[in-house]
């Protein structure tokens, strides 16, 4: 008896063939071979004890069950389902079915949701061939391939109910398909960027890195609005492509980090790992190599707050990741590979103290620890951030002073000072991603950080006057070459958020305010 | 060969090639480790006053202001000596490495009362009295309510020296030490020479400035603009020379 299921190694699914034999003669037993994992090899007493508790038969044979490809690797729960489904056809119990099963059975008998179903409902499409496939995965997890349309995917919430639909005594209905533009959905914002007091320049160096994808680091003492601010950027991104959505669910689904009943990730990733974290769980690892922070940020934003303070090796693994977009985990297992395209926003105080030029408060730390401090940062790790900005302590009195009721005959109307909300916002960087979506069609980028110094020259034509004042800027602030690529860049999307055609000189110049801080 | 000169009632090791006649007109700069963004800007304007009347800078070679006063009297191409507050021998940093060997290499002078002393806390104020005694005339500039620039001060006081102070914010607990020095006549006021320069162009952002240092954010405010026309105003003015930016904050120039 051969019943079909499905192993997931990284994101890659490989079809599973789950054979079931029930032998008449020899001593009762249940064996399974097949490169099965511990828990695989649990499976045993699960699915004995759920046929038995579902009221169904199991047969006291000689069982020997077999997980082909024998050389693939499997681990997990969801080949409990499959097990259960080849011993009762095996026994008669049921007829024979095509289906793809896939699901963790409880000891009663019901199933329980599984990592991965996601990818399940996309490889039953791959292998459906004119009719739809039928995919039979716990109820809880069900949603995640619904979205997949051209499968018929049947919500099982236990065993018994599962046989009498084969039996086809009481059938389950297969789930509609959900349309996924519907399930996009991000009118919430978490913070307000209009949340935050002061920090204009702060704010408008968030526009920018979410308009042209660029990484960020802020600096600045603490309680400065580091973290509101970083927490208000998912909010000021374009909405996530129906593609993304697919592709960012797909490794939250490998992940289990999908909720029961959840679909889809309809919001663009957030976040944001203690430094206390290992280099694995940055960049991903285990045996079986399950995704890490880089990978579950992707197409949204990496948070690292305190930067100085995560280990150096953990900083160094995102270095591939921030240069690929893609992060290779090489183990004794497997070889996998996780998307991993994030933008980096990272907060760092100016020193261990964290009071260093700060306007009232005095710093504790030597000349020595600072620098200390700061060579913490790699070179490599600085140089693939595009955008430096300081977050100074806000002084109470200035934000109040600032409001309309000023007394002296201040010819300025301060209410009509700047204050975008993350709508208006996100608006802008739409219109800005848009711009960059018509120059790039052809090179297969997204954003204007992606350019390699060929798209630069390019596509940033600079005119005499804005070529001179970058080479001025070159010479007075000792910039190095990637520098002066990466301000370009910069000016590029300085020049997209104003629907300009050509970086003109106020363009650069703006973008020299973000250049790195020594 | 001779390890070992008499330099007054003191006996120093020395770096450098000696000659006697680098501490006939001495003045010394001293104050605060923590130096403040205005303590920078004070050493910028007083010790190139001083070189420019011929002076040879002593100072303690700590960071802060001793190691700004160093710097900024090599910047202008004056001469310096830097007396270590540790053994002449005993290992130095990097950054103190190649301060020591520009101060060499322009004629300066480093000198040490020890050989092999290691840094603790009786040997600054030992170095102090060095500093006082070599110097003519003692400028203080940023020292907190209980700074080591005060004993110098004070040690400088004992020997009949002149004493100078640089008066600072009174909100700034570096300024405590020199206020108070001021304030009770144990220092002489020290003020620079007000040739204030009119401005060619007066832009709102550089009117703006001209009283205080502001960031982006402040200026922001004061002018009600956004932060895009701001920050590339601001780095226009910062290419022409006519501000500079100095831990997010913008200062108009000196020169």
């Amino acid at each position: 008896m051969k019943i079909r299921s499905v192993a997931n190694v990284g994101l890659t699914s490989f079809g599973v063939d789950v054979e079931v034999d029930v032998a008449e003669q020899g001593f009762p037993g249940f064996n399974i071979v097949g490169l099965a994992g511990k828990a695989v090899e649990e499976a045993r007493e699960r699915v004995k004890t759920a046929i038995i508790n579902s009221g169904l038969d199991f047969p006291p044979k000689k069982i020997t069950v077999n997980l082909a490809p024998a050389d693939l690797p499997k681990d997990g729960g969801a080949y409990d389902l499959p097990m259960a489904i080849g011993i009762l056809a095996a026994s008669q119990q049921v007829p024979k079915s095509d289906g793809i099963f896939y699901g963790e059975l409880g000891l009663d008998g019901s199933l329980r949701s599984t990592k991965g179903v996601l990818l399940v409902g996309l490889f039953a499409l791959r292998q459906a061939q004119g009719e739809p496939g039928a995919v039979f995965v716990p109820i809880e997890s069900a949603n995640e391939a619904a979205v997949v349309e051209g499968v018929e995917v049947y919500p099982v919430r236990n065993l018994k109910e599962l046989v009498d639909h084969l039996n086809g005594v009481k059938p389950i209905l297969p789930l509609d398909h959900l349309t996924i533009n519907h399930l996009i959905d991000d009118s919430v914002v978490e913070f307000d960027l209009s949340e935050v007091a002061g920090q204009e320049q702060a704010k408008r160096a968030l526009t920018i890195a979410a308009a042209g994808g660029h990484n960020l680091l802020m600096w600045g003492p603490p309680g400065t609005g580091k973290t509101m601010l970083a927490r208000a950027m998912p909010g000021i991104l374009p909405p996530l492509a129906t593609a993304e959505a697919l592709e960012v669910t797909r490794i939250y689904s490998v992940s289990g980090m999908l909720e029961a009943g959840e679909s889809l990730l309809r919001r663009r990733p957030f976040r944001s790992p203690h430094h206390g974290i290992s280099a694995a769980g940055m960049v991903g690892g285990g045996t079986n190599p399950m995704p890490g922070e880089v990978s579950l940020a992707h197409l949204g934003v990496l948070f690292l707050d305190e930067m100085a303070e995560f280990p150096r090796s953990v900083l160094e693994g995102l270095r591939q990741p921030m240069e690929d977009g893609i992060v290779g985990i090489v183990r004794a297992a497997a070889h996998v590979e996780y998307p991993a395209s994030f933008t980096l926003l990272a907060a760092i105080n100016p020193c261990p103290c964290g009071y260093l030029g700060h306007p009232r408060r005095p710093c504790k730390c030597t000349d020595k620890m600072v620098r200390k401090y700061r060579s913490r940062l790699s070179g490599p790790i600085l140089d693939r951030i595009d955008l430096h900005v300081q977050v100074p302590a806000v002084e109470i009195e200035k934000l109040t002073l600032s409001h309309p009721e000023r007394s002296e005959g201040s010819r300025l109307d301060l209410s009509a000072a700047p204050q975008d909300d993350s709508k208006k916002i996100r608006e802008k960087v739409i219109s800005a991603r848009r711009m960059q979506e018509g120059r790039f069609k052809d090179d297969g980028l997204y954003t204007n950080s992606q350019m390699h110094n060929k798209q630069v020259k390019k596509y940033c034509k600079l005119d005499g006057e804005t070529e001179r004042i970058l080479r001025l800027a070159v010479e007075k602030f000792d910039l190095s070459a990637r520098a002066y690529f990466r301000l370009i860049k910069v000016a590029r999307t300085i020049a997209d958020l104003e629907s300009a055609e050509n970086i003109a000189v106020k363009h650069m110049a703006e973008a020299l305010q973000y250049k790195q801080i020594a | 060969m001779e390890k070992v000169k008499r330099l007054g009632k003191f006996r120093v090791y020395w770096k450098g090639d000696w000659d006697g006649k680098i501490f006939e007109k001495c003045v010394a700069v001293v104050g605060s480790r923590r130096m403040t963004q205005y303590g920078q800007r004070v050493v910028e304007k007083l010790v190139p006053a001083l070189v420019h009347e011929g002076w040879t800078i002593v100072s303690g070679f700590m960071y802060g202001v001793d190691q700004a006063a160093h710097r900024t009297c090599l910047e202008v191409g004056g001469k310096t000596i830097a007396v270590l507050g540790w053994g002449i021998n005993y290992p130095m940093s990097n950054d103190q490495c190649s301060m020591s060997n520009r101060i060499l290499e322009t004629g300066g002078l480093v000198i040490s009362e020890w050989e092999e002393q290691q840094p603790a806390y009786w040997t600054f104020p030992a170095r102090n009295k060095i500093v006082a005694a070599i110097s003519q005339r003692i400028y203080v500039v940023e020292a907190a309510a209980k700074s080591g620039a005060l004993i110098t001060a004070e040690m400088g006081r004992e020997l009949g020296k002149e004493i100078w102070a640089v008066p600072g914010p009174i909100t700034s607990l570096v300024s405590v030490g020199t206020n108070k020095l001021i304030a009770s006549c144990q220092a002489k006021m020290w003020l620079p020479d007000s040739d204030t320069k009119s401005n060619t162009k007066q832009t709102e952002i550089s009117i703006a400035l001209q009283n205080e240092s502001l960031t982006v954010d402040d200026l922001v405010r004061k002018t009600g603009r956004s932060a895009e026309d701001v920050g590339s105003e601001l780095t226009m003015m910062m290419l022409a020379g006519d501000i500079v930016e100095k831990d997010g904050k913008y200062y108009v120039s000196e020169n």
